[in-house]
């Protein structure tokens, strides 16, 4: 962590599930005095010194991120359009500018859909990778046994419980939300 | 009107109603954000991220239609189909409140 009076950056890695705690993270940021500038690399943040802050920041996932008709609507609703990252859109507004509690989806359902669409632009592509190539490998180079292929058994290995955590951090997600619903 | 359509928006969410209600008229999606709030006196303020996928939801189901756009704005208005859809939403609202009602004064009795 680099730091000096004006500005900071951070690594802070997220899965493609934990936007609630991405959001969290930026929100708290702001309240200690640091607004988000920007993210770049996989998960580098910069932040710029500020007055502390009560600012919530909200993450959408769209195929239509950065489009003009979708961030004018953002706009228009008082939320500041920061950046577009993997997929997903970055918003924030000051509590102060709100009434009661407010985010950029007021109904489950809306939530839903979102998580539908991080499914599919992201979980699809991991599925596929996990069924067509890590766990193929990983059966292969297990089945073959023999010290040269030790390093890449552990590789693939390694590879299959990320590929894990993902997958169960979403069904986590999607059982969350449902229990929501539900309620 | 389709089994498909039928299925998904009857009933629909508050903020489907209200949009195809506000879109008997020609508006953009800030627009309906604040005929909404006029309409119930602040309680429902719709959301831009959930206002956004429903518009576009609804466009691609053709209930509604892009009329032209305004400054970034996409102005819609209510097709011919959303006008069935809504017809039907509120003969169910209708319904509702009716038997709300009966319910109540029967026991009031």
């Amino acid at each position: 962590m680099k730091r000096d009076k004006q500005t900071k950056t951070e690594v802070r890695l997220f899965l493609v599930t934990q936007w609630e705690k991405e959001q969290e993270y930026l929100q708290r940021r702001h309240r200690e005095g640091w607004k988000f500038e920007r993210i770049s690399g996989l998960a580098v943040y910069h932040f710029t010194r500020c007055e502390p802050e009560d600012v919530v920041y909200q993450l959408d996932y769209h195929a239509e991120g950065g489009k003009e008709d979708y961030v004018q609507l953002f706009r228009d609703c008082g939320w500041e359009y920061l950046q577009d990252f993997m997929g997903y859109s970055y918003f924030r507004k000051p509590r102060a500018a709100m009434r009661g509690d407010e985010g950029i989806f007021c109904d489950s359902a809306s939530r839903l859909e979102m998580l539908q669409r991080v499914f599919r632009g992201r979980m699809v592509p991991l599925l596929v990778v996990f069924f067509l190539a890590v766990l193929p490998n990983l059966w292969e180079s297990v089945r073959s046994g023999g010290e040269d292929r030790a390093v890449l058994s552990f590789l693939f290995l390694i590879l299959f419980f990320v590929y894990l955590c993902i997958f169960l951090s979403f069904g986590w997600k999607v059982w969350q939300l449902w229990r929501e619903e539900s309620r | 009107m389709d089994a498909h359509i039928k299925k998904v928006y009857v009933p629909m969410t508050e903020t489907g109603f209200y949009i195809l209600l506000c879109l008997q008229e020609e508006a953009h999606g800030y627009r309906i954000v604040q005929r909404v709030e006029e309409l119930t006196a602040g309680e429902v303020r719709l959301s831009p991220g959930t206002l956004y996928g429903s518009l576009s939801k609804m466009e691609k189901d053709g209930l509604i239609e892009l009329v032209r756009e305004e400054e970034k704005r996409k102005v819609y208005r209510l097709s011919a189909l959303g006008g069935q859809v809504l017809a039907l939403e509120e003969k169910r609202i209708e319904r509702l409140y009716r038997n709300m009602r009966e319910v109540q004064e029967n026991e009031a009795r």
